[in-house]
């Protein structure tokens, strides 16, 4: 009786080594195939297992005197608030920032992760990295990664040689060049007031404000966002903090509680 | 998330020295988007028997209808108020009546019973009854208003004092949960007066 050998066949090639750089180039192109079942459904399935909700609110501009980043600081687990003082703003390195949206892992590990690659582009070309190349050093990353369940939702912001640079990336694996961006489930209220003020020629004061009252608007209609809301800088000489301020102060400095006039006032009756 | 999480709600009651406090969040979302931060979550079924409904929010105004309809008609034949107990009852068979297409709500009682002895209790969405003599919570933070109430909660305080605690629960409990908060809503229940308040809440 012949013995039914499939399935029983070895994985690894049988013959000699290989060097790597070769193989790539002179074997016919051909991809991976996964080992699933289901291969047409196996990549969805992979991303709503991990799939942190990206509950924030993220925004970046770029205007005449340079990029404005700001964020809000609340992390959610489902309705749970797991921390109302987490940092969505990561300092690549003196004259980049990059925002967090998504996963935190994800992000805080890709974006030091970034700082690494940047900062070793530096030292073997003598020379800082343009915003354009870190932002696509990023965005290959994550193409490298995708599907497999990855959340990452953030925006390059920095300054080089060319002026203000700012990128949007995404797990998918997407990176847009833009003026405006705002990230995250907050992000449609931030955009409404963002878009009605935004003005290319503002001074700093004024993009900061801007930026400010963004993301305060989104924290108020959006449950997954709250905390304090970060407003940073970047300039020609880097990036600076420029306030971080408790959006439940900020709501009664806005709208501050007018005492109703009085309709009826009870009053103790002495006597009889 | 589910159908109980839709709209967002909290509720928590506490008893007090021949008063009772009942209090609510302010918050009406879709998920997670805030539509409302003035919904009104407790209604006054008569001077002395207050009702707040947590869950769909559709659900609780079509049960609070119903509840106010069947009081009135018992005030009618009765020519009384209902007492808590027997109002707490009436919930309770309306809720089972609905075992296999439930409202999806949970109430929370609160009321002066017979000699001015304060009456909490809560319920689960068919109707099981859950009587307390300290506290009774309901809603998206319940877990947390668990937690706060256990750790504030004192036998016999006087109204102001209750109606800080209450208020201190619900706040801080609301400000770990993302859809309820905006504003706190308090009633205090004595013999002689009923006192409102609005709470300024963190509005995030």
């Amino acid at each position: 009786m012949k013995l039914d050998t499939t399935g029983m066949e070895s994985a690894a090639p049988v013959w000699g080594s290989h060097n790597e750089l070769v193989d790539e180039f002179s074997a016919a192109p051909s991809f991976e195939l996964p080992n699933t079942t289901d291969f047409d459904g196996f990549q969805k399935e992979a991303i709503q297992m991990v799939k942190p909700a990206k509950g924030t609110t993220t925004l970046a501009f770029i205007f005449k005197e340079g990029v404005m980043v700001a964020a809000d600081s609340r992390a959610s687990m489902g309705g749970y608030i797991s921390s109302q003082s987490v940092k969505k703003i990561i300092e690549i390195n003196p004259y980049m920032l990059g925002t967090m949206a998504g996963g935190a892992a994800d992000c805080q590990f890709w974006h030091r992760n970034l700082g690494t690659k940047c900062r070793l582009h530096e030292l073997a070309n003598k020379r800082r990295i343009s915003v354009t190349g870190a932002s696509k050093l990023f965005a290959n990353i994550l193409y490298s990664y995708r599907g497999i369940g990855l959340s990452v939702g953030t925006m390059i912001a920095g300054w080089d040689e060319t002026g203000p640079g700012l990128y949007y990336v995404d797990n998918e694996g997407g990176r847009l060049k833009g003026m405006r961006f705002s990230v995250g489930s907050g992000s449609p209220y931030a955009y409404g007031v963002l878009d009605n003020g935004y003005r290319y020629d503002m001074s700093v004061e004024e993009a900061a404000e801007l930026a400010r009252r963004a993301i305060y608007h989104a924290t108020f209609r959006d449950g997954a966002s709250g905390g304090v809301a970060s407003v940073y800088y970047v300039g020609p000489n880097g990036w600076k903090k420029l306030s971080g301020d408790d959006v439940g102060e900020l709501h009664y400095r806005y709208y501050p509680v007018m005492p109703s006039t009085v309709e009826q006032e009870m009053v103790e009756v002495t006597g009889a | 998330m589910s159908i109980f999480e839709y709209n967002g709600s909290a509720l928590v009651s506490m008893v007090g020295k021949n008063c009772f406090a009942i209090a609510s969040d302010r918050r009406l979302g879709v998920q997670l988007q805030t539509i409302a931060t003035d919904f009104q979550r407790i209604s006054k079924i008569h001077d002395r028997v207050f009702l707040g409904l947590s869950g769909l929010a559709t659900d609780a105004q079509t049960l609070y209808q119903r509840l106010v309809f069947r009081h009135k008609l018992y005030q009618v034949r009765e020519e009384r108020d209902m007492k808590p107990v027997t109002f707490a009852n009436l919930v309770s068979a309306l809720l089972y009546e609905k075992r296999f297409g439930p409202y999806f709500c949970q109430p929370v009682i609160a009321g002066l019973g017979d000699e001015d002895k304060p009456f909490i209790c809560t319920m689960d969405s068919i109707g099981a009854k859950e009587l307390a003599k300290d506290f009774v919570v309901a809603g998206t933070a319940s877990e947390s208003l668990y937690g706060a109430c256990e750790s504030m909660f004192k036998e016999d305080m006087e109204p102001e004092e209750l109606f800080e605690t209450v208020s201190q629960a619900l706040l801080s409990s609301v400000d770990r949960d993302c859809l309820s908060g905006w504003g706190g809503h308090v009633y205090v229940v004595t013999p002689t007066e009923v006192k409102e308040r609005i709470l300024k809440g963190r509005m995030d």
